[in-house]
């Protein structure tokens, strides 16, 4: 059990922050929408609450920003985009992703010609 | 109802709150915004009227651990093994600043160590163990070099005939009584 998820934190650590990255690649959105949909990937994250401090460092390390935005009918809400240096670094991990799971696959026993 | 749920809202962010001693003070304040904002944000949207719908969210959220957890891992702040590694035993009561570091990035340790004093405690039994240690280690090198020095003296000194006469006094005395028996049968 402990080491069940204690490899589930080893691979969601580096990969998570992309994913995040990701959802926002396209359009801004707010902290809700962007947790509660990592919240609905059961291997993603241990807890909703857990990707607040993701995207605090992604913000100070220069990959989102953020903005609070009045909301009509409720509280303000933060919104997130990505930044020139997020995307690029999106760009970089999707070329390094692919080759580094083509590696894994070929040499774990995972892939589909295997 | 609704002070209900704020109770319930505001202790949930008081036990996170708590956990996130050691942490930058703005990260700590936006985190706790966040969270806030995130409940407020889930309560409005969806129309959440009863306590237990309320915590149901704060059970999405995660336990005040794991998200102290996750703002920690994320800063690459530590949240008790500093103290227990910095706090020196002579002076365990008293606040630590460390000097090497820029004042910026410990803010809150003054804080931290006047708000919640938990912390220092544990950290009182660990490093006293770890001086133990040490004196025990350093004793039994200091005890390993003094045999050393004794056994290269005595062998540089006297090639060690000594040692070998007074360990084994009877050893030289026994051959030489088996030996000498035979020399007298050959020639008598």
């Amino acid at each position: 059990m402990g080491d069940v998820s204690q490899l589930a934190t080893g691979l969601r650590r580096g990969t998570l922050e992309f994913c995040v990255l990701a959802m926002v690649e396209f359009e801004d959105r707010y902290g809700n929408e962007i947790v509660r949909r990592l919240g609905e990937e059961p291997n993603l994250a241990a807890g909703e609450g857990t990707i607040y401090p993701l995207l605090s460092r992604l913000r100070r390390s220069g990959w989102l920003e953020s903005k609070w935005v009045e909301s009509p009918s409720g509280p303000p809400r933060r919104y997130y985009g990505l930044t020139m240096a997020g995307r690029s670094a999106l760009e970089h991990f999707r070329s390094e992703w692919v080759s580094f799971r083509q590696t894994v696959d070929r040499l774990v026993g995972t892939g589909e010609a295997a | 109802m609704k002070t209900n749920q704020t109770d319930v809202v505001a202790e949930y962010l008081r036990e996170v709150d708590q956990r996130l001693a050691g942490l930058p003070v703005l990260q700590r304040r936006e985190l706790l915004a966040d969270l806030a904002a995130h409940i407020a944000t889930e309560r409005d949207e969806r129309n959440l009227a009863s306590e237990g719908e309320v915590i149901e969210v704060l059970e999405r959220l995660g336990t005040p651990e794991a998200i102290a957890a996750a703002a920690h891992e994320e800063a690459g702040t530590q949240p008790r093994r500093p103290e227990a590694f910095y706090a020196p035993p002579s002076q365990p009561g008293g606040p630590y600043a460390p000097p090497s570091e820029p004042a910026g990035f410990y803010p809150p340790t003054a804080q931290s160590a006047g708000v919640y004093p938990p912390p220092v405690p544990p950290a009182r039994p660990r490093s006293t163990n770890w001086a133990l240690i040490g004196l025990v280690a350093g004793g039994a090198i200091v005890v390993l070099f003094v045999l050393c020095g004794f056994f290269a003296l005595a062998r540089g000194g006297e090639s060690a005939p000594e040692p070998a006469v007074d360990v084994y006094p009877p050893a030289p005395t026994a051959t030489a009584d088996l030996v000498d028996p035979p020399t007298p049968t050959v020639t008598g």
